[in-house]
This record gives C-alpha cells, sequence and structure tokens, in this order.
C-alpha cells in the first residue's frame, strides 16, 4: 500500500466535515446529528488504524517518515528566506499519536450520545466534539509550527466552548473564560518563539528546524542578550506549559471540569493538554539546543507534586481526576526534561487511555447518581459494578502498580530521573525532581485509592446529607438506607458502559511493554517485541541535512534513510541517559524497587484511613495543611493580591494616567486631573480588585488575566491602533530585522 | 525616469496621514476616511511594484480587488453607521461600547 | 517629460488634499478633499501605465463611495459631536483636538521611522527593472487575467459584494419596536 494524501487527510478532514454539517445543519438531523459525529470520528480512526498497522508491522524502516508538503506562499527576497509550507509530516510517533486520539476520541464521542442524551445543549455539544477531535488529529499531522499554531488555537477555541457549555451558569462562564484567558499567556510566547524561528531559519517546518539545527545555524546567534536557541525554545516551552497546565500557568485546568464530563474527557486525556507534551516532544532537539531540559524537568517536577498534594484534599469527584491530570502532566514534562523521551511519550499514551477511562467512569457515576461530592457517595460498587470494574483498573494503572500502564511508562520516567538527579553528574541541587517525582507517586496512589474507596466502598451515603464522612455514621456497610434503592442498577449497555470496559482493557500494561518488575530487569517479552521503545526515539537531527520535499502529491516509496556521513551534531544541553553507562542500570533498579514500595504504601495508607478507619483522615490530624491545599495553595489568590494589587498597581496608575491625561482631553488643571486619577483608579480598585476579594473564595476566581486585560482592552478600538503599530514597531526595533 | 522610490514615499505618507485620521478623529465617517486613505496607499503600492518589479499585471489586478473589497468595506461601514446614529443619535466613536463588559 | 509633469501634478494633488483629509475641522470638506486625493491617486496610476485601474479608481472610488461618504455625512448630520460617555476615556471633541493629533501624529512618526528602517535592510535586494516609456493598453490583459488566473478570487469578490449588498441594506433598514 502506497501513501497518498488521500490516504492520509480523511483522517483530519472526516471530523471537520462532521462540524461543519452540524454545525449548519444540525438542528434538522435526527439526533441533533451525533452519530453524524461519531461516524467521522471512527472513520478518521480506520485511517489511522491503517497507518498505524503499516508502521507496526515493520512496513518501514524505523526511522522513516512521510513529509509532503507544498508552499503554501513564499516572501523569500534577496538572501533572506521567509516562506511558508503546508503539509503532512508522518512518522511513528504520529501514527501512535493518531491511533490513540482517534480511538480515545470514538469512544469518548460514543459515550457522549448517552450522557448528553435529552440535554438541551446536545446539538451545541456533538457541533464542538468533533472540531476538537479534528484539530488535534490536525496538530499531530501538521509538518510545522504554522499549521500546528492554527490548531493549537482551534482547540484553545473549542475547549473555551465545551467548558462554558452551560454558559448561563456563572462558574462555567467564568471557568471558560480562565481556561482560554490563561492558555493565552502561553500561546503569545509559542507565537514569539515560532516568529522568532522564523527569522532566523527561514521556515517553520520541523525538517527545515532539525537539519538548521544539525547544520549549527543557531550557533553564535544571540537574541536580547541570551542564545537564540535558548530563547526560541524557551518560548516554545512556555506556549507548551500553558497549554499542558505547568506549575505557573495551571489555574485553568481544575477549572475546565465544569464542562459536561465527556468533554472533560477529551480535554484532559486525548486532546487539548497533550498538545503541549507533543510540541516538547517534536521541538525536544531544539530544547537540548538551548540546554533549557533542566527548567523543563524542574517545572514537571513542582507541577506533579503540588497537584499531587492539591488532589488529596479534593472532595469534589472531578476534581481529584483534574489534579491527577496536573500531577501526571508533569510527569510527562519531567519525562521530557530527563531525556526520557520515549518514556514520556509513552506516558501520553497510557495517560490518556486511563484518564479517558477514569472521566468517562466519573461520569458514568454522575449520571446515575446525580452527584459528584465524594462525601456523599459511598457503597456505588453493588450499583455500578461495571463502571467500578473499569475505574478500578484504572486507578491501578495511575497509581503505578505493576502489571498495568502506568506503571510501567511511570517507571520508566522515575527510574530515568533518579539516574538524572543523582547519577548523571549533572547539579547537585536537581536531585529535587526525582524526589518529588517519587513523593507525588506516593500521593498519587494514596488520593486515587482514597477516590476509589469513598466512592465505591464503605457505607452508601448518597442521601443522608447531615453525614460528612467522618466515619461516625452506620458501621454496618451494607445496611441499605432507605433512599438507596433510588439508584438504578447499572445493565450492560452499548453507549455507557462499553466504552469503559473498552478502554480498560488498554489499562494492562502489556500492550505497552513487557515490564513485570521495572525496567531494569524482569522483562516478559524480551527486547526485541518492546515495540514501543523501538518504533519511538527522539529526532536524529543529522537525517534531516539535504532531504528533497516531496511534492504534495507524491506517493511514497519506503527506502530506508539513510544518514550521511558526516556528524553535524551540535550538542549542548543535556540530552537523555546515556545507555552505556552501568550506573543507568542501577539506577532503573532502584527505582523500580522504590515507585512498587511507594505505590503499595500510598495504597495501604489510604485504606487503612478509609477503609479500617485506623487513622484519622487528613482533614483531622493536620487541619491547617488541608485548609492551605483545600485553597490550592492560594494561587488564585497570589494572582489577584499580589501580583495585581502589589505588582501592576504601578502599571495600572501609569495606564490610567496616559488614558486620562494625554490621550484624553488634556485636563484643565494639573493638580485636579491627577487627584482625579488617583481617585478613580482607588475607586476601580474599590469595586473591581476588593469587591471580588471581598467575596468568598471562589467569587474571588476572577484572574489576572482577565483584569489585566481589562486595563489594555479598553474598548477603544484607536487605543487598539496605536497599540499594533506600537506593537510592530517595537518588534521590529527590538529584534532588528 | 520616475522611480520606483518616489512612489513608495507618497504611498508611505498616504499611509500615515490615513494612521493620523484613523487615531486622531473620533467621528465614525471620518475614521472610514482614513482607513479608505490606507487602502488607497496599498493599492498605490501594489501597481507601483508590478511596474517596476515583476513586469506583469498581477499587482493591477490586486488593486482592482482592494477597490472591490473597498466598495464593500465602505457600504457596510456606512449602514452600520447609520443605524449606530439612528440608535444613539451620535457618531462620536466612543459611544460605541454596548460589547463592553 | 509629460509623465514627469503628470507625476508631479498628481502628487501633489494626492499629497495635499491627504493633509488636507486629516486637518480640516469640517467633515464635509474632508470628503471633498479625499475626492481630489482619490483623483491624484488615479492620475498616479496613469503614470504607472495602469489605465485601467485609474478609470476603475475614478469611476468606483470617485463616482461611488465618496458620494456614500457625503450622504453617510449628510444624513448624520456632520456636526461637532462630543461623547457623553462618562469613562476613563471620556470627552473628545468628534474631529479631535491638538492632544489627539499629537498622539496621532507620534504614531505616525513612528511608523514612518519604522518603515524607513526597514525599506533600508531591503535596499538593493529587489531587482528593479530598466522600464521602458511604452504604456500598452492594459485591458483585454487584465481581463484575460481575471478570467484565467484570477478566476477564483474574481468569483468570491461578486459573492462578497452581493453578501455586502444585502448586509448593508439589512443593517441600515429601519425597524419599528
Amino acid at each position: 500500500m502506497q501513501y497518498t494524501v488521500g490516504s492520509i487527510a480523511p483522517i483530519f478532514l472526516a471530523p471537520v466535515i462532521a462540524f461543519v454539517i452540524n454545525a449548519f445543519f444540525g438542528r434538522k438531523l435526527p439526533r441533533n446529528g451525533d452519530w453524524l459525529a461519531c461516524l467521522s470520528v471512527f472513520i478518521s480512526f480506520v485511517f489511522s488504524a491503517r497507518i498505524f498497522g503499516d508502521f507496526f508491522f515493520g512496513q518501514f524502516a524505523t526511522d522513516f517518515y512521510i513529509h509532503k508538503a507544498f508552499t503554501w506562499f513564499d516572501l523569500s527576497y534577496g538572501t533572506h528566506i521567509f516562506k511558508v509550507d503546508m503539509g503532512i509530516y508522518l512518522d511513528n510517533m504520529g501514527a501512535i499519536m493518531l491511533l490513540m486520539v482517534s480511538g480515545v476520541a470514538t469512544l469518548i464521542h460514543i459515550f457522549s450520545t448517552w450522557y448528553m442524551d435529552h440535554d438541551e445543549r446536545h446539538g451545541r455539544f456533538f457541533t464542538f466534539l468533533p472540531l476538537f477531535t479534528s484539530a488535534m488529529l490536525g496538530l499531530v499531522l501538521s509538518d510545522n509550527l504554522f499549521s500546528l499554531f492554527i490548531f493549537w488555537e482551534i482547540m484553545g477555541f473549542c475547549s473555551y466552548s465545551l467548558i462554558g457549555i452551560y454558559y448561563e451558569k456563572e462558574k462555567a462562564g467564568d471557568a471558560s473564560l480562565k481556561a482560554f484567558m490563561t492558555t493565552r499567556v502561553g500561546d503569545v510566547f509559542l507565537l514569539l518563539g515560532i516568529v522568532a524561528l522564523w527569522m532566523v531559519i527561514g521556515s517553520v517546518s520541523y525538517v527545515d528546524i532539525y537539519s538548521a539545527i544539525a547544520q549549527g545555524k543557531f550557533d553564535g546567534q544571540m537574541v536580547l542578550g541570551i542564545s537564540f536557541a535558548t530563547f526560541t525554545a524557551l518560548c516554545i516551552f512556555l506556549g507548551a506549559m500553558g497549554k499542558s497546565a505547568q506549575f505557573p500557568l495551571h489555574v485553568w485546568l481544575p477549572d475546565a471540569m465544569m464542562g459536561p464530563t465527556p468533554g472533560s474527557a477529551l480535554i484532559h486525556a486525548a486532546t487539548m493538554v497533550t498538545a503541549g507534551v507533543w510540541v516538547s516532544l517534536r521541538m525536544y532537539p531544539l530544547m537540548v539546543l538551548g540546554d533549557i531540559t533542566w527548567f523543563i524537568a524542574v517545572i514537571g517536577a513542582i507541577t506533579a507534586f503540588g497537584a499531587a498534594t492539591i488532589a488529596m484534599v479534593q472532595t469534589d469527584i472531578k476534581a481529584v481526576l483534574a489534579y491527577s491530570t496536573l500531577s501526571q502532566l508533569g510527569y510527562m514534562i519531567i519525562g521530557v526534561g530527563v531525556g526520557s523521551y520515549n518514556a514520556a511519550f509513552m506516558h501520553v499514551i497510557t495517560h490518556a487511555f486511563f484518564k479517558a477511562c477514569l472521566f468517562l467512569s466519573a461520569g458514568s457515576i454522575i449520571h446515575s447518581v446525580h452527584e459528584q461530592e465524594m462525601p456523599k457517595l459511598g457503597g456505588l460498587r453493588k450499583y455500578l459494578p461495571y463502571t467500578h470494574f473499569a475505574m478500578m483498573a484504572c486507578t491501578l494503572a495511575i497509581a503505578g502498580i505493576p502489571l498495568f500502564s502506568g506503571f510501567v511508562s511511570k517507571d520508566r520516567i522515575l527510574g530515568d530521573a533518579l539516574y538524572y538527579g543523582f547519577m548523571s553528574g549533572q547539579n547537585p541541587l536537581l536531585a529535587i525532581v526525582p524526589i518529588l517525582g517519587f513523593a507525588g507517586a506516593g500521593l498519587t496512589a494514596f488520593y486515587m485509592f482514597r477516590m476509589m474507596f469513598l466512592t465505591f466502598y464503605g457505607e452508601n451515603r448518597t442521601h443522608s446529607h447531615d453525614d460528612h464522612g467522618h466515619g461516625h455514621a452506620k458501621k454496618d456497610a451494607h445496611g441499605h438506607d432507605d433512599h438507596a434503592h433510588e439508584i438504578h442498577h447499572e445493565h450492560l449497555d452499548l453507549r455507557s458502559n462499553v466504552p469503559l470496559l473498552l478502554l480498560s482493557i488498554f489499562t494492562l500494561g502489556f500492550w505497552f511493554s513487557g515490564n513485570i518488575v521495572g525496567q531494569g530487569f524482569g522483562n516478559m517479552f524480551g527486547a526485541k517485541n518492546e515495540w514501543f521503545k523501538i518504533l519511538v526515539e527522539a529526532p536524529k537531527v543529522e537525517k534531516f541535512v539535504d532531504r528533497q520535499k516531496q511534492a504534495f502529491t507524491s506517493v511514497d516509496s519506503r527506502e530506508q534513510v539513510a544518514l550521511p556521513a558526516a556528524s553535524y551534531h551540535h550538542q549542548s544541553g543535556y540530552a537523555g541517559p546515556n545507555p552505556n553507562d552501568h550506573k543507568l542500570h542501577t539506577a532503573h533498579v532502584i527505582g523500580a524497587w522504590a515507585s512498587i514500595f511507594i505505590a503499595f504504601t500510598g495504597v495501604f495508607i489510604a485504606f487503612l484511613m478509609y477503609i479500617r478507619k485506623s487513622i484519622k483522615p487528613l482533614a483531622d490530624t493536620f487541619p491547617g495543611t488541608t485548609a492551605l491545599l483545600k485553597a490550592k495553595y492560594n494561587f488564585d489568590h497570589f494572582y489577584i493580591d499580589v501580583l495585581i494589587k502589589q505588582g501592576l498597581l504601578g502599571l495600572n496608575r501609569f495606564l490610567a494616567w496616559l488614558d486620562m491625561g494625554i490621550y484624553d482631553r488634556y485636563a484643565i488643571d494639573g493638580v485636579a486631573s491627577v487627584n482625579r486619577v488617583i481617585f478613580k483608579a482607588s475607586k476601580w480598585f474599590d469595586n473591581v480588585v476588593i469587591d471580588a476579594i471581598g467575596v468568598d473564595g471562589t467569587g474571588v476566581a476572577v484572574n489576572l488575566f482577565n483584569l489585566v486585560l481589562r486595563i489594555v482592552q479598553s474598548g477603544k478600538i484607536q487605543f487598539y491602533f496605536i497599540m499594533l503599530v506600537m506593537v510592530l514597531a517595537s518588534y521590529i526595533w527590538t529584534l532588528n530585522i | 525616469m520616475v522611480s520606483l522610490t518616489s512612489y513608495l514615499i507618497i504611498s508611505l505618507f498616504l499611509f500615515v496621514l490615513g494612521l493620523v485620521v484613523m487615531i486622531a478623529r473620533k467621528n465614525i465617517v471620518a475614521i472610514l476616511l482614513g482607513i479608505e486613505l490606507i487602502l488607497n496607499a496599498a493599492a498605490l503600492n501594489f501597481v507601483a511594484y508590478s511596474r517596476y518589479v515583476t513586469n506583469n499585471l498581477d499587482g493591477h489586478v490586486f488593486s482592482l480587488f482592494i477597490i472591490v473589497v473597498a466598495a464593500a468595506e465602505a457600504a457596510v461601514g456606512l449602514a452600520i453607521v447609520i443605524r449606530f446614529f439612528q440608535i444613539k443619535e451620535t457618531t462620536h466613536i466612543d459611544e460605541a461600547t454596548q460589547l463592553r463588559n | 517629460m509629460f509623465l514627469q509633469v503628470l507625476f508631479l501634478l498628481s502628487a501633489a494633488l494626492t499629497i495635499g488634499c491627504g493633509i488636507a483629509v486629516a486637518v480640516t475641522r469640517n467633515l464635509m470638506h474632508s470628503c471633498v478633499f479625499l475626492l481630489g486625493t482619490l483623483i491624484g491617486i488615479a492620475g498616479l496610476y496613469a503614470t504607472l501605465g495602469a489605465d485601467f485601474v485609474a478609470v476603475t479608481q475614478i469611476m468606483v472610488y470617485v463616482g461611488g463611495i465618496v458620494i456614500l461618504m457625503l450622504f453617510a455625512v449628510m444624513l448624520t448630520g456632520g456636526k461637532d459631536f462630543v461623547s457623553r460617555a462618562q469613562n476613563l476615556l471620556g470627552l473628545a471633541p468628534s474631529m479631535g483636538n491638538k492632544w489627539t493629533f499629537a498622539l496621532g501624529g507620534l504614531v505616525g512618526v513612528v511608523f514612518i521611522l519604522t518603515n524607513i528602517k526597514l525599506m533600508m535592510s531591503v535596499a538593493g535586494t529587489l531587482p528593479v527593472k530598466t522600464i521602458n516609456n511604452e504604456l500598452p493598453s492594459t485591458v483585454s490583459e487584465i481581463g484575460h487575467l481575471l478570467v484565467k488566473d484570477h478566476v477564483l478570487a474574481f468569483e468570491l469578490s461578486s459573492v462578497l459584494l452581493l453578501g455586502a449588498l444585502v448586509g448593508a441594506a439589512i443593517i441600515a433598514r429601519p425597524r419599528k419596536q
């Protein structure tokens, strides 16, 4: 079989067509066209499966890639190259990702037809769901950062629409704005990075970037006093941080659960958040060249640990899952940082399966019980046996129990992190990365089993609102209370349970690797069959030098890509563990035992605390810490109180002065004008900031970016003209084009 | 012979005049005038380049399209202005704040 | 020689009327000066050998758009409105005052400097061809181009014009409460 555009493009186009049809004619179709959305994504799945099959069964050499591109426009003049290519870039990693995204999205679509049944926003939901999926598929297929950025923004818009689908609820509206604005901060940096790459290389195609790295085009280029490679790598990683919700920009993801649960499943598992990890993996050679891998590892470690601690005290079942997503994304980013390229990508895949399944299970619970506060659940095992089974499998996976997929990928990341932190001769302070990583792994096991025990075990508290789960209720777990029979007993149903069960099959570890005990030893299959390890490897930049671009309509041949004899390597940063170092094996053995031990400890503590009740819950033992964690480390307050009030007060005064004193009609009297400025500024603060903060915790969730933009976006279009010209001019003068 | 640069300078001046009009005026109709100036500057650039650099007629076609788009833009823009005037009884741009908050 | 004279006259008309558009206090006069600018640009087109574009410019712009503008000015009264909006950007007169013009001028100067910097970096790299003085008619060739190379854009522009026509009619239609 040969590859033409016609055999790849439908992956991306089918959901787009479904989106267009549903957007314009959805109301006229039976069932608002949800079957069309399912069908389109299934078509993508079929095409992806074919491509994956070809790559998997060794049709191509392992470092084969398909790159078809056409020049969209070319503005080169003289020696300056400035062109935009559009095209398809597909390698092993892309094939795996396509299969995962389309497969998980298909199951989520099918589940949604059940979950959103009889919902008033049914049609709207099924308009955005295929668009979201197609944007992710397009992002995976795109061959350059520019088209990646386009899909990136479409995804941002779709997540905004899906989170705020019940826009009449104030919290949902705020959450969608917060998600949009927070990721926007990252997006600005990503765009800056793209433009900077354009300036120096003249193209933002992956292949051109790789070959420019190999040829050393970045050497000696400086911008704003730092090396150009560092600058662009940092900008692109900041973009990834916004999308993948890493530490300072993580505030949007927990709020994103305001949307319908299948939408959250799509955002958290298959699409939105993995895009950030995806772009960091694609630009991995640039990150290494720019020597920012230590920064990536530290950010990932902070996120992994911090989010895990917050997840310990959440009571909303979706909030626990949301923070666990944050934490797992932290592990992926650690994986990128410590050079564990293959394991980081494997964690993307395994995480997508179990997190989608967890969210769908949570959706199943919420739909059956109409309750998502864990203190008001409990004992659901009898009523929802299939959901219980699926969720248990996923919980075992995410907790890192051996034989399950989460263990396989997380153990690799942690083993490499251990090597990175203690044995690779890096800065000793970086030992914080494995320490936080292992601590977070233990917490993960604890909070996930806490969620399981509170939801499915113990007595049923569904309708006894006076009981807040402090253990003084009836000890008799089997004592039905009067209302328990109102929960419908679950039956096996194609649309509600089967997607969960199918997803839970892929939480078994042996689909991905043969590790039973750990990376260092105990391999079931032998190295020959470790397909993931064979297929996925960090891009070797040398092989991209002097490659001819294939015409967009060409048919791909299967020739082996020959590496040029001359080595062009320009490496400066830490590029992953050296496989010949004997210490690496030691690190892997220690890491494997440590992660097994830590996972079981976490599970055991959760068991003691919530089943045996021989340890008091955290809230009783450490009330102060719990309160801090419940307030999510006060990030929302920090952004408003400290950054806005202290840091931006000066800026705000300056802008207000600019607005009123200069741009506006000039004040007649200078003193009066100054007084008026201060008065207005303080009045503005009174109304917006202090009032907003005066309201209790959730009301304060007006965020930083909203406020900053309110200053800049005065709604005065002429002010925008000025800004436009000034920003353009500042770009040209600072970057010295 | 007249050089390319002289056309570019005229076009630059027209563009800047349009920019000044767009920023300094507060009347929506006047801002539309500024937009027309800017569009004309761009179209002039296209024709000048097509005579001096590319030597084909693509620039002419492009400026024709600019004229078409400008006509459409003027029609819709002025319709909006008139509608706005019917509602607000003013054409001051700072009054156009309905989408705020 | 004739071309030079035509160029100088057109350039003077364009720039002079352009400045007048920018600084006149009366919106009606501003519109009339725009007429002069557009005619000047049509003259510049003529010196560039773009006869068809020049004629279109005069017919569409001078005959159509400016008339439309004048109608709009007359329908909206053209008075010197003062905003009653009580917000941070408050009370500037409709046609601007010295401060708004100062700001506009500042932005303009920044723009010119930026543009000069950009053009300096490109200067010399553009393959400027020596051109002959013949100015053949372009009408038939543009016609061919419009229905061959640019046929998609041509059709799209017809859809755009239709949309603009319908849209303008719907927007400006007075409706009852």
